[in-house]
C-alpha cells in the first residue's frame, strides 16, 4: 500500500514536470512586464497586440504556413503513392523490401546531418536556400512519416476487396477511389496532419534550407536577441493551433473510413 | 503483363522523385565532401583524403564537442529511464480514467512547439523566473542562483522534451507483460521489489532500448535547446556543425563531423539492438 502511496506521488510530480512549464510560458504572454520571467508583474494583453502587430512575426507565420501545406501535400501525396506500391496488387515486386528500407531510412538520420548535407545538394541543383529548398526539405522528412501512417491504415485492409470489386466489373482505377481511398482515408488525414506539424515546427532543415524567415527560426531569434512576452504571446497562439490539429485528429481516428455505396 | 509490372513504380515515383535527388544525393554528396579539402571560398577540393576525419577526432576543439554530446546524450537518456519507468508502469497498471490522463500529458508535449516549452523553462529558471524568485522570497539565497545558460538548465530541458520518446516504447513493452507473472512469483515467495526486479524490468528491456536509442539520437541532434538555453563553454554538436558549415564556410570539415554524428547514432543503435538480442531474443528491434 505503501509503494502505490509512493508512486502515485511519484506520477504527480512527473505530470507537474511535464505540464508546468507549458502552463508557465502561457501565463507569460499574459504579463505585463518587459521581461521573460515568473511570476509576472501584472497581466495584461499588451503583448498579444505587440505579437500581431509585429510585421516579422506575421511574415514568418505566413511563410510557415505555406511551407507547411506545400510539404503535406508533397509528402501525403508521395508517401501514399508508396504505400500503395508496397501493399497493393503485385506488392511483392523485385527490390520491394529495399525500397521500403529506403523509404524509411529518413526517419533514421539526425535531422541536423540531413539538414548540412542538403544544403550543398539544393545549391548543386540550382536551387538557392528559400521557400522551395525548405519545402523539399521538409517533405524528406514528411514521405516516410506519411508511407508509414498509411502502411499502417493499409494493415487493416483486406485485400479480398479489391478482387471482389473487380470481379463486379470495376477498372482498377476506379476500384482504388471508391474502395481503397475511402477506407485509408484516417490514415492519410492522420499523416497530413503529422507532416504539417512536424514541418510547421521545424528547425534543424528549416535552419539550412530557409533564409532564417520560418516562425520557429524568427522565434528563436527574438528569444535570442530580444526575450520579451510578445514570443509567449506568439506562442500560445501557436498552442491553440497545435489544440486545434489534435482535436482534428482525435476526430477523424475515431471516425472510421466507410465507403459509400449509392452515388 | 510487362505494364502491371511497371505499376508499382509508377505509384512509387513521386516518393522516388523527391528522396533521390533530395536524400540520397545529399548523404552521397556529404561523404564525398568529407573525403575532400576546405577551401577558403566554402568550396570543396576534389582531392581523396582523410586529414578532415583525423582532424575531427584528435582536434581536442571538436573532440570536446563529441565528448560533450555524447555524454549528455547517455545522461538525458538515462535520466528519461530513471523518471520513464515508474510514469510508465503506472500508465500501464492504473485505471483506464487515469490511463487516459496520464498518455495525455505525454503527447501534449510532444505536439507543442518546442519554442513553448523553452519559454516555460526560461520563466522558471532565469534570474528574474520562478526559481529564484522563491529563492529570494524565502531567503534562502540572497542573489539570483544561476541556472539558465548552464549545462544543468539546458540537461533538464532536454529531459522534458524528450521525456515522451522515452516513456512511449516503455508503456508498449509493459502493455506486453502477463501480469499474472508477479502474482505467479509472489506465491513462489518473492517480494513485490524481488518482482518488479526480476521479472518486470527483463521483460522491458526492449522498450527501454528503443526509448534510450530515440533519446540519445534526438538529443544528438538538438540545435534549439543548446542555442537557447546552453552555454558556449559546454558545446553541443548541432550548434557546432552549423557554425562550422555556415559560418566558418568549412563545408568538408563540417562534413566529417556529420559522419562520425552518424557513426556515433549508428553505433550505438546497433550496440542496443545487441543487448536485445542477448537479453530479450523474443523482442522486435528498431
Amino acid at each position: 500500500m505503501r509503494s502505490a502511496w509512493l508512486l502515485g506521488a511519484f506520477v504527480a510530480l512527473v505530470l507537474l514536470f511535464l505540464l508546468g512549464p507549458l502552463l508557465i510560458a502561457i501565463a507569460v504572454a499574459f504579463s505585463s512586464g518587459e521581461r521573460i520571467g515568473f511570476p509576472p508583474p501584472g497581466l495584461s494583453l499588451r503583448w498579444f497586440a505587440d505579437a500581431l502587430g509585429n510585421e516579422q512575426f506575421r511574415d514568418a507565420a505566413a511563410r510557415s504556413l505555406w511551407v507547411a501545406l506545400a510539404a503535406t501535400v508533397i509528402s501525403v501525396v508521395a508517401g501514399t503513392g508508396a504505400a500503395v506500391a508496397l501493399t497493393q496488387g503485385q506488392g511483392r515486386f523485385a527490390g520491394r523490401a529495399w525500397v521500403q528500407a529506403f523509404i524509411m531510412l529518413p526517419l533514421a538520420i539526425p535531422g541536423i546531418v540531413l539538414g548540412l548535407a542538403l544544403l550543398p545538394t539544393a545549391i548543386m541543383l540550382g536551387l538557392r536556400p528559400g521557400f522551395w529548398a525548405t519545402v523539399l526539405g521538409h517533405a524528406v522528412v514528411g514521405i516516410p512519416y506519411s508511407a508509414y501512417l498509411v502502411l499502417a491504415a493499409f494493415a487493416q485492409y483486406d485485400p479480398a476487396l479489391d478482387r471482389a470489386s473487380a470481379s463486379l466489373g470495376v477498372g482498377p482505377w476506379r476500384s482504388f477511389l471508391r474502395v481503397t481511398l475511402p477506407l485509408i482515408r484516417p490514415g492519410i488525414v492522420s499523416a497530413a496532419i503529422c507532416t504539417f506539424l512536424l514541418s510547421f515546427d521545424n528547425v534543424a532543415l528549416s535552419l539550412f534550407l530557409s533564409r532564417g524567415d520560418t516562425l520557429p527560426l524568427r522565434l528563436m531569434q527574438h528569444i535570442q536577441f530580444t526575450a520579451t512576452p510578445a514570443v509567449a504571446a506568439a506562442s500560445v497562439m501557436l498552442v491553440l493551433l497545435s489544440l486545434g490539429a489534435m482535436l482534428m485528429l482525435g476526430r477523424v481516428l475515431r471516425g472510421r473510413g466507410t465507403i459509400r455505396i449509392a452515388g | 503483363m510487362r505494364l502491371r509490372a511497371l505499376t508499382p513504380w509508377l505509384w512509387l515515383a513521386p516518393a522516388l522523385l523527391v528522396l533521390v535527388p533530395f536524400f540520397a544525393l545529399p548523404l552521397g554528396l556529404l561523404l564525398r565532401n568529407s573525403l575532400g579539402r576546405d577551401e577558403p571560398s566554402g568550396g570543396v577540393e576534389p582531392v581523396f583524403t582523410l586529414e578532415n576525419y583525423g582532424s575531427v577526432l584528435t582536434d581536442p576543439f571538436y573532440a570536446t564537442v563529441f565528448l560533450n554530446t555524447a555524454g549528455m546524450a547517455a545522461g538525458v537518456g538515462l535520466a528519461a529511464l530513471v523518471v520513464g519507468f515508474p510514469y510508465a508502469y503506472a500508465v500501464v497498471r492504473c485505471s483506464a480514467r487515469w490511463r487516459g490522463v496520464l498518455l495525455w500529458a505525454v503527447y501534449t508535449p510532444l505536439l507543442v512547439s518546442v519554442i513553448v516549452r523553452v519559454l516555460g523553462w526560461i520563466a522558471i529558471t532565469a534570474d528574474g523566473g520562478l526559481i529564484n524568485a522563491a529563492l529570494l522570497a524565502t531567503g534562502l539565497s540572497s542573489r539570483p542562483l544561476r541556472i539558465l545558460y548552464e549545462v544543468e538548465g539546458m540537461g533538464v530541458g532536454m529531459l522534458h522534451r524528450y521525456l515522451p520518446l522515452m516513456v512511449l516504447p516503455l508503456v508498449n513493452a509493459l502493455q506486453r507483460v502477463p501480469w499474472d507473472l508477479l502474482r505467479a512469483s509472489s506465491s513462489l515467495g518473492a517480494g513485490p521489489g524481488e518482482g518488479i526486479l526480476r521479472i518486470i524490468l527483463p521483460l522491458s528491456l526492449p522498450g527501454a532500448v528503443i526509448g534510450f536509442q530515440l533519446v540519445f539520437a534526438s538529443v544528438l541532434s538538438d540545435y534549439v535547446l543548446p542555442t537557447l538555453m546552453g552555454t558556449t563553454r559546454f558545446r553541443m554538436l548541432a550548434p557546432a556543425l552549423y557554425d562550422e558549415a555556415v559560418t566558418n564556410l568549412a563545408t568538408a570539415t563540417a562534413a566529417a563531423m556529420a559522419v562520425c554524428a552518424l557513426l556515433l547514432v549508428v553505433l550505438m543503435l546497433g550496440l542496443g539492438n545487441l543487448a536485445v538480442r542477448r537479453l530479450a531474443p523474443w523482442a522486435r528491434t528498431l
